[in-house]
Parts: structure tokens; C-alpha cells; sequence
């Protein structure tokens, strides 16, 4: 090595001083003749031809001080594809195989940096954070009170910048098409968070932000450019929920935080929340240059804990916390990408160890070779050397093939869109992730040069230049491949439990009953616009109600219901605390809360709280326990009656009967007159079908208001309606957008992200025995054509045929048993990793992992049964002839 | 590769350009100059085997090379024994003279 740096070191200033002292020799050469008494032009001449060809004289001094090494390297590299292209079928196996891990591992790799790793699209995003309170249960909440927000920003001294904003999909109108899209209410200091600014038109202004100011939004590049044409700003105008927003700023490409917002407005147009409970914003900050993330989170945490005892039960909040904005943005997958990372690793690992076996097997046949250069004096770091250069080719041509499957593993990526997955259009083939699968190659490259060498030491060598290959076939080396064949069985075992394990997970989640039936329903989702006058809430009652009886009228319909959040999918469950009341006019007003809380904390509860129409519970199958459902003569004028779910009524009053009793909870929709509970309904899996069923309490829709509605159509063929339903909403409403899916959509969707792991690993581990039973064919093979002698000898003394096929089977079997013992135990290890994704099983589900073991030994059998049946084709004489 | 043994005109050659530097440090044509001068012109040293033969000695850290300016004010490589190339050029001196010794012996038996 040293030797290599001086040469390396010398050869860059010898090269530009060469040229130099070339000339300075034939100018002295010229002199002399000059002084000889030659004209000028005669000696140059002469010189020149005693020098010889200037040229090669350079290239020969050059040859003295090139790095030798590299020459000799670049020779092997050489030979090394040489090599390649000679034993075709091996290095097309071996690529294959090998370039299958490195793809595997790549495209994982490039979601992993995409989501994980590539630094958010903000300047110093390392300084964003999002503050959370954290309740009573120490669990962190995503929401915000207002009054809480304010403290905190007036409190601390560790932020540059503090903003609440609240993203949510709105009505918007644009050229006569009413459509959801997405966009945020954001206080103040919200781009001062971000640090990014408008590049065309400008920030908000001051004379914007307070109640009664023009209403005026930024939208989104992605909005201006194709609902605006990119028109100048002063001529466009956005209408949301009915308001008409002047447009002054346009933000830069990619930007669209929080949530997917194409347009944001100001939060301090809206009157101010005064409610310490009422969580209705996240928080984001910035921390300062001169703090740190840490010492902040410490502030934070001091002042909501001062907080906590000023305010006692009069806030949830009993402390605080501060996350990283990466964090927070691709907390849920982090676990998912890093079990894939490392399922993917595993398979790059095991394909390492098939085109290890292969390059052993391969060195065998190579000995005589190998031997014969040591023999006329090749130095073992030589040959170790030609071994590396081979196995850099292979990785380099496998590296190709990989970056080709990573390529097209992201583009595949792009078309399933697993939904759980953040940040997913971020995940690309980048320099990074090139620099990945290249790392990985050389890695590869290394482990396999070495162990090759390490295998063909020269006592091997010299002990095959002899004739004495009669034995076993090179005890060490067969050794070796054996180890590494019961190292594939094993992990292979560890990559097939944890898919059976998600497999079953799968399968139960499928198996659950959610509640409520799936099939054959369409849902409608739309939301009113925001108003407060009681006039126009009212109508909406009206209006709700008419559309639910003209789509009842739709041919083919046999229920129609109506509900403020269905379960699946738009993901907003509101919840809230509600008191139970001795009489139904109890509280009047949200100040009762505090009066009551101080006396009976027995009286809390809490629930989901959502509007429902009466058919809504027989559109889905959500059968009636006990009581009764609504009825039409719950008017809007009539005692508030309400239905709670089973799970509510066995919590909050365990063998009691929950009707009758009279419930306060005004604090979800500001309306404080009280609810008699009038039934018991079937609980539902709201979420997802993996989520526990929560307590929900119903309240009547012609009773309490809601801006979210969804509407669920349950009829014989539902999708044929769909083009009816719409035209009647459109009827009802032209500026209220509906947007329409099918229940088995719904769910679809809340399945994705299981899917979409189970596939990966599916695939993953598929490959992975594939590979690990191609590994012990392949070693079955070679053992097999070693003994061809041994068996033809046992076969003429008179061995049975079922002997010859035991005797392969057995070896091949008695290494799958290892292997499997090996796995088993290493997946014992491993699964507990898989424990937050799996559903219905635990991580040592003997289930699992004896039909995975079981599989494993029935592929490895099927394995060696083709080499066994090649023993047996055998014949002695030729057995005998084969040496 | 110091160490290795070198062929024998390679030898001779390197040994002809350490005697030629061991007065002095010198460029390369002058080397040719007085290699030539010493043998009465029998040696015509080639300057493809000149050049390649200083770097070498000098990869081999037998000589050392800096630039310098000729007394015609021209800048020149010159070429410089080291310690362990005086000392390498006694050793193979010795070692020729032994061997030469022999052989002359040899030759001009009677």
C-alpha cells in the first residue's frame, strides 16, 4: 500500500517535469554540436535522432513511475469479465441473483431516504417543531386549545415563531365546479415558522388579520397553475365555503403544509376561542438560533406544567412536548420502512450467501487454475487480489440490474400509492440512493472476493495439483458451503414467519366484523359551509332530510342514512367529555362545565360524538340493543334525544340501564340544551377494522347541526346510482361538492397500508426461498457429481436404489432441520419487532411458524429429490470410468 | 521491489549512472556526457534507457532529483546520490570487483 502511495505521489510531479528535462537533454545535445561547429539547424537535427523517438523514450520513463498496482488491477478487472463472459450460465445465475438483492434493498433504501431521510423541503428544517399538550394519561394529543396556544407563545422565550393553523379539506368553487380541496387556516406567524415566503405576490398583511378584514388567501403553485391558468393575481379570487378570498401570493412549487393545502387564509379574520378545552389547532414552531430543541421543549414543559396548576381541571393539559416536524410528519411509518429496510437487507444478505455457494462451487472446479499460477509464483495476495477483481465485476453488473429493479420498484411504488406512507412523492432514484446501491455492490463485492479466497488457501491448491480429488471433495470447502446453506434455510425461515405472521395478521383484520355491513352501499361526503346564523342551520336540516327521501325514491334503494362522520376514511372522529345531568335543563351554559367538574367527576364521560339520522343504523347494519332508534317525531322542536353505542353504555354505567338518563354535550357544537338517551346500538370499528371499538353517543340530525355529512346509500346495485345521487345533490346545493366512494372502497383503503406491507414482505421472502432452495439444489448437485465414484462403487456392491436417494435426501434434509432450528430461533428474536403490526396473532403464533417450518423442509426436499434421482441414473461402470 | 535482483545490463547501467553521480549531482545529459567521457565513447548510452533507469533509482530512493539553475542560467534536473545509494554503490562495487576478479582469473588461466 505504501509502495502504491509513494508511486501514486511521485507519478503526478514526475509527469509535468518530464517533458521539461526532455527538452532541456536535446537542447544541451544541440549546444554541443553547435559548438562542434554544426549550423543551428543541423545540430537540433542531430540531436533530435540521437535521442531516439522522444515519445517512446517518455512512455518508457513513465512506465517507472505509474503505479504498478493500479496496472495490475485494471489487468484483473479484465480478465475478470473475461472470466464473466466464459462461464455464462453461472455469471447470468449469479447476477441475477445477486443484482435481485441489491434491487430489493435499493428500492427500499430509496423510499427509506425519501421519507426518512431526505432533509424537509424548509430552510433549517431541523429547527420546526410541532408542540403538543400531553393530557392526564401522558398520551401526547395532536390538538390544541386556543388559550393554551396563546400562553405558550406569550411564555416562551426558546421560539423565533409560533403559529396554529388547522388543515382540512373545504368547498371550494372554482369555474362553476364546486370540489373539495384541501387547505389551512394558519395564524400569524405561520410562514415565519416555515421560512418560506410567497415568489409571486406577498404575505399576509396586518390589515388582514383581525375579524372583519377582506378575506384573503396564498394558494398553492400546484392550484394557481392549473385552476388559474396562472393568471395575474389581481384578477383571480378564490371562493371558499361561500366567501370569496382575494388571492395576494402564490407560495413556491412542493410547498403545501400543512396536511396536502393548496391554499391558505388567516386564522385571526375568526373570532377568538376562549374555550381551554375546546382542541381545535396544531401548533407549529420554530426554535431559535440561539437555543436548542431540547432546551425549548424543557421551557415548554415548565410553563404548560405552571399551567396545569393554575388552571387545574379547567385545562387537559398537564404537560408538554415538542417533536421534531419530521418526526411528527412520518412518525407511523417509520417502523413499517424500517421492518421493509430490514426485510429487504435480509434478502440482499441471503442472496450474498446463494452466489457465495455459487463462487465456492465454481473455485473448486477453478483449483487446477488457481494452482497452476500459485505454482509459477503468484503470491497468495495476488491471487486474492484476481479473486477481488472478479467478484467487483459480478457486483458491478449485479449493482446494474439493481438499480434497474429499484428503478422500476419506485415506479411501481408511484402506481400502488400506499396511502400511510407521507412524503411518498418525495421517494426517488437519486444520487443518494445510487451512492447506496453502490456501497452495497463493493460491500458485496468484498465479502464474496475474500471469502473465495479464504476458501482456496494454498494447501487446498497444492493438495489439486495432485490427482487426489477421490476424497469427499475438499473437506473445508464442502464445510463452508454446507454453513452457508443452512445460513439461507435460516434466515429465509426468519423472512417466511414474520410474512405468515402479517399473512395471518391479514387474514383476522379481514375476518373482523367492523360493526356494519360493507357491501353494496355508496357513500355521498359533503360538508356545508360554515355559518352560525340559526336560520340557515335549520334550512339545512330541511334540506338534508329532503335529499335523504329523494334518494330514497331511487330505484333499487333500501335505505338511505345520514351520518356526520362515517367510519373509515375522512378521518375526522371528533370526541369530547360530556357530564351526565340529574335534569334536563341542568346547564345552560359552557360555564357549567367548571361548576360541575369540581363536585362529581363520576358525571364525566367520554365519547365520540356524532349526528345521525333514524335509517342511518339499518342502512348499515348497526342493529338496536336495547330502546329505541329516532324517529321523525323527534322534530327540531322536541326534546334532544340521543343513541349510544354499546361499549358507552357498558363503561360509563356497568349494570345500569343508560336510558333515560339525560346528557350535556353542548361543548361539542355550542348547542347547551341536554340529551335523554332513548337506546342502545351495536358498536362499530370506526377507524379501520384493527381499531378497538370506542364509546360513540348519536345525536339526532334534525336536532343538532353538522357541517360534515356523509350519506350512505344502501341498494342492490349501488355504483349505478351513482350518476343519479350526484344529480341530486347538485339539485339540493350547485356550490356544496360531493364527493362519492363505495363502503368496500372505504374500507380498501383502510387496508392499504397492511396490503401494501404484506406484499413486500410477501415478495420478499417468496424470493428468499427461491433463492434458499436453489441454494441447496445447487450444493445437492455438486454433492451428488462428487460422489458419482463413491455412489457407482456402493451401487455395485449391491446398494439399493432407495439407499442412494436416502443417503442425498438425508444430507440435504439433515441441513434443512438446522437451518429451520436456527431460523426458528432467530425469528423467536425477530418478530417481536412485528409486534404493533400484527392483529389477532402473537409474535410466536405456533401456528405460523410450524407451517413455515414445515414449508421450508417440504421446499428443501423437493430440492434434493432432482440431484437424488440424478444418483440413481448412475451406472457403476461409468462411475467407475469417471475418474 | 528493491531487493529483487536486477538483470544484469540493468545492473550495469545503474551501477554506470551511481558512479557517474558519486563526485557530484548532475542532470541527465550530463550523466550521458560523462559516462561517455569516461568510457572513450564506448558507452553511447541510449536515452530510453537514460531516463527510465534514473526514476528507478530514484522510486528505488538510491538517488534524489530537485530543479536547478545551469551556469548558463538554464533550469535543469539534477540528479544526487542518497546515503543508502552510497552505500548500495559500495556494496555492488565491492561485488563487482570480486566477481570481475573471478572471472578475469578464470579467462586468463594458463
Amino acid at each position: 500500500m505504501r509502495e502504491l502511495w509513494r508511486r501514486l505521489r511521485h507519478g503526478g510531479t514526475r509527469e509535468r517535469g518530464l517533458d521539461e528535462e526532455v527538452q532541456f537533454h536535446i537542447d544541451q545535445q544541440t549546444e554541443k554540436y553547435v559548438r562542434a561547429g554544426l549550423s543551428r539547424e543541423e545540430a537540433r537535427r542531430k540531436a533530435l535522432t540521437r535521442f531516439g523517438g522522444v515519445e517512446s523514450v517518455k512512455e518508457q520513463a513513465r512506465d517507472e513511475f505509474r503505479p504498478a498496482l493500479l496496472d495490475d488491477f485494471s489487468r484483473d478487472l479484465r480478465y475478470g469479465v473475461r472470466l464473466l463472459f466464459r462461464s455464462k450460465v453461472f455469471s447470468i445465475v449469479a447476477i441475477l441473483t445477486l443484482g435481485l438483492g441489491i434491487g430489493a434493498a435499493t428500492a427500499v433504501f430509496s423510499v427509506v431516504n425519501g421519507v426518512l431521510l431526505r432533509p424537509l423541503p424548509y430552510p433549517d428544517p431541523n429547527r420546526i417543531v410541532r408542540l403538543h399538550q400531553v393530557d392526564n394519561n401522558g398520551r401526547r394529543n395532536n390538538n390544541v386549545s386556543e388559550p393554551n396556544f396563546e400562553d405558550w407563545k406569550s411564555g416562551t422565550r426558546s421560539f423565533t415563531a409560533m403559529a396554529e393553523m388547522s388543515a382540512a379539506p373545504q368547498p371550494v368553487s372554482l369555474n362553476g365546479d364546486a370540489i373539495m380541496v384541501p387547505g389551512a387556516l394558519v395564524s400569524r406567524e405561520f410562514f415565519d415558522v416555515m421560512a418560506v415566503r410567497p415568489i409571486v405576490g406577498r404575505g399576509f398583511r396586518p390589515e388582514e388579520q383581525h375579524v372583519g378584514a377582506t378575506p384573503t388567501a396564498i394558494v398553492s403553485d400546484r392550484l394557481w397553475r392549473t385552476r388559474f391558468d396562472a393568471a395575474p393575481l389581481d384578477s383571480i379570487t378564490l371562493r371558499v365555503e361561500s366567501t370569496n378570498y382575494v388571492v395576494v401570493g402564490v407560495m413556491p412549487p412542493g410547498f403545501n403544509y400543512p396536511g396536502d393545502s393548496d391554499y391558505w387564509y388567516t386564522r385571526e379574520r375568526f373570532p377568538a376561542q376562549t374555550s381551554r378545552t375546546a382542541h381545535n389547532f396544531q401548533v407549529v414552531a420554530r426554535v431559535a438560533p440561539t437555543s436548542t430543541v431540547d432546551a425549548a421543549r424543557r421551557e415548554l414543559s415548565l410553563l404548560s406544567r405552571g399551567l396545569k396548576q393554575r388552571y387545574g381541571d379547567g385545562t387537559w393539559m398537564s404537560d408538554a412536548a415538542a417533536a421534531p416536524l419530521r418526526d411528527s410528519l412520518t412518525g407511523t411509518s417509520k417502523p413499517l420502512l424500517l421492518l421493509l429496510f430490514g426485510a429487504a437487507i435480509l434478502l440482499l444478505i441471503i442472496a450474498c450467501l446463494n452466489v457465495s455457494n455459487l463462487y465456492l462451487a465454481r473455485a473448486s472446479t477453478r483449483q487446477r487454475e488457481l494452482a497452476l499460477r500459485l505454482a509459477v509464483g503468484a503470491g497468495r495476495g495476488r491471487i486474492t487480489r484476481q479473486l477481488l477483481a472478479e467478484a467487483l465485476v459480478l457486483a458491478t453488473a449485479a449493482s446494474a440490474v439493481g438499480i434497474g429493479i429499484a428503478f422500476a420498484g419506485v415506479k411501481a411504488l408511484a402506481v400502488l400509492q400506499p396511502a400511510n406512507v407521507p412524503r411518498i412523492a418525495d421517494v426517488r432514484v437519486d444520487a443518494g440512493v445510487l451512492a447506496f446501491a453502490l456501497v452495497v455492490a463493493l460491500v458485496t463485492a468484498g465479502l464474496l472476493g475474500l471469502l473465495t479466497a479464504l476458501r482456496t488457501s494454498p494447501t487446498t491448491l497444492r493438495e489439486s495439483l495432485g490427482e487426489g480429488q477421490r476424497t469427499m471433495g475438499g473437506g473445508r470447502s464442502e464445510r463452508t458451503r454446507q454453513g452457508l446453506v443452512v445460513a439461507q434455510v435460516a434466515l429465509t425461515m426468519v423472512l417466511l414467519i414474520g410474512a405468515g405472521l402479517l399473512t395471518r395478521s391479514f387474514l383476522h383484520v379481514l375476518a373482523v366484523d367492523p360493526g356494519y355491513n360493507t357491501a353494496n352501499a355508496l357513500i355521498l361526503d359533503f360538508m356545508w359551509p360554515f355559518v352560525r346564523d340559526p336560520q340557515t342551520v335549520a334550512r339545512r336540516a330541511d334540506t338534508e332530510r329532503e335529499i335523504l327521501s329523494r334518494l330514497g325514491q331511487l330505484p333499487g334503494v333500501e335505505h338511505v342514512g345520514l351520518v356526520s362522520s362515517f367510519p373509515l376514511g375522512n378521518g375526522f372522529f371528533p370526541n369530547g367529555r360530556f357530564i351526565e345531568m340529574s335534569r334536563p335543563d341542568d346547564m345552560t351554559t359552557l360555564d357549567d362545565y367548571g361548576r360541575i367538574s369540581a363536585d362529581a367527576k363520576a358525571r364525566f364521560g367520554d365519547a365520540g360524538y356524532r349526528v345521525a339520522s333514524e335509517d342511518y343504523f339499518a342502512a348499515m347494519r348497526i342493529p338496536l340493543i336495547r330502546g329505541r332508534l329516532f324517529e321523525p317525531a323527534d322534530g327540531a322542536n322536541a326534546p334532544h334525544v340521543a343513541v349510544v353505542s354499546e361499549s358507552l353504555a357498558k363503561t360509563q354505567w356497568p349494570g345500569q340501564d343508560p336510558i333515560g338518563r339525560f346528557i350535556q354535550f353542548g361543548n361539542m357544537d355550542g348547542d347547551m340544551r341536554g340529551f335523554r338517551i332513548v337506546g342502545v346500538v351495536g358498536d362499530v370499528r370506526e377507524l379501520s377494522p384493527e381499531t378497538v371499538p370506542g364509546p360513540i353517543f348519536y345525536g339526532y340530525y334534525q336536532q343538532r347541526a353538522t357541517s360534515r355529512v356523509s350519506i350512505v346509500v344502501r341498494a342492490a346495485t349501488p355504483t349505478t346510482l351513482a350518476a343519479s345521487a350526484r344529480e341530486v345533490g347538485r339539485q339540493v346545493d350547485p356550490e356544496v361538492p360531493i364527493q362519492m366512494r363505495t363502503v368496500d372502497d372505504a374500507l380498501e383503503r383502510a387496508l392499504a397500508g397492511r396490503r401494501f406491507s404484506l406484499l413486500l414482505i410477501g415478495v420478499f421472502s417468496g424470493c428468499a426461498l427461491v433463492l434458499a432452495t436453489l441454494g441447496v439444489y445447487g450444493l445437492m448437485a455438486y454433492l451428488v457429481a462428487q460422489r458419482t465414484r463413491e455412489i457407482g462403487i456402493r451401487m455395485a456392491l449391491g446398494a439399493e436404489s432407495t439407499d442412494v436417494v436416502a443417503l442425498v435426501v438425508g444430507r440435504g434434509v439433515r441441513l434443512a432441520v438446522i437451518g429451520v432450528a436456527i431460523g426458528t430461533g432467530a425469528a423467536l428474536g425477530v418478530t417481536r419487532l412485528l409486534d404493533g403490526m400484527l392483529f389477532g396473532v402473537t409474535a410466536t403464533d405456533p401456528l405460523s411458524f410450524a407451517s413455515v417450518g414445515a414449508l421450508t423442509l417440504v421446499a428443501v426436499l423437493a430440492a434434493t429429490l432432482l440431484p437424488a434421482w440424478r444418483a440413481l441414473k448412475v451406472a457403476p461402470v461409468v462411475a467407475l470410468r469417471a475418474e | 521491489m528493491v531487493g529483487q535482483k536486477r538483470d544484469t545490463f540493468q545492473g550495469t547501467l545503474d551501477m554506470l549512472v551511481l558512479k557517474a553521480l558519486q563526485l557530484e549531482p548532475m542532470h541527465g545529459w550530463g550523466i550521458t556526457e560523462r559516462i561517455e567521457q569516461w568510457s572513450e565513447q564506448v558507452f553511447q548510452l541510449g536515452q530510453g534507457t537514460l531516463y527510465p533507469a534514473l526514476y528507478r533509482l530514484e522510486r528505488q530512493g538510491l538517488i534524489r532529483s530537485d530543479w536547478r539553475v545551469t551556469a548558463n542560467n538554464r533550469r535543469a534536473r539534477y540528479y544526487a546520490l542518497t546515503k543508502e545509494g552510497r552505500r548500495y554503490f559500495a556494496e555492488e562495487l565491492a561485488h563487482w570487483r570480486r566477481l570481475s576478479r573471478a572471472i578475469n582469473l578464470v579467462l586468463e588461466a594458463s
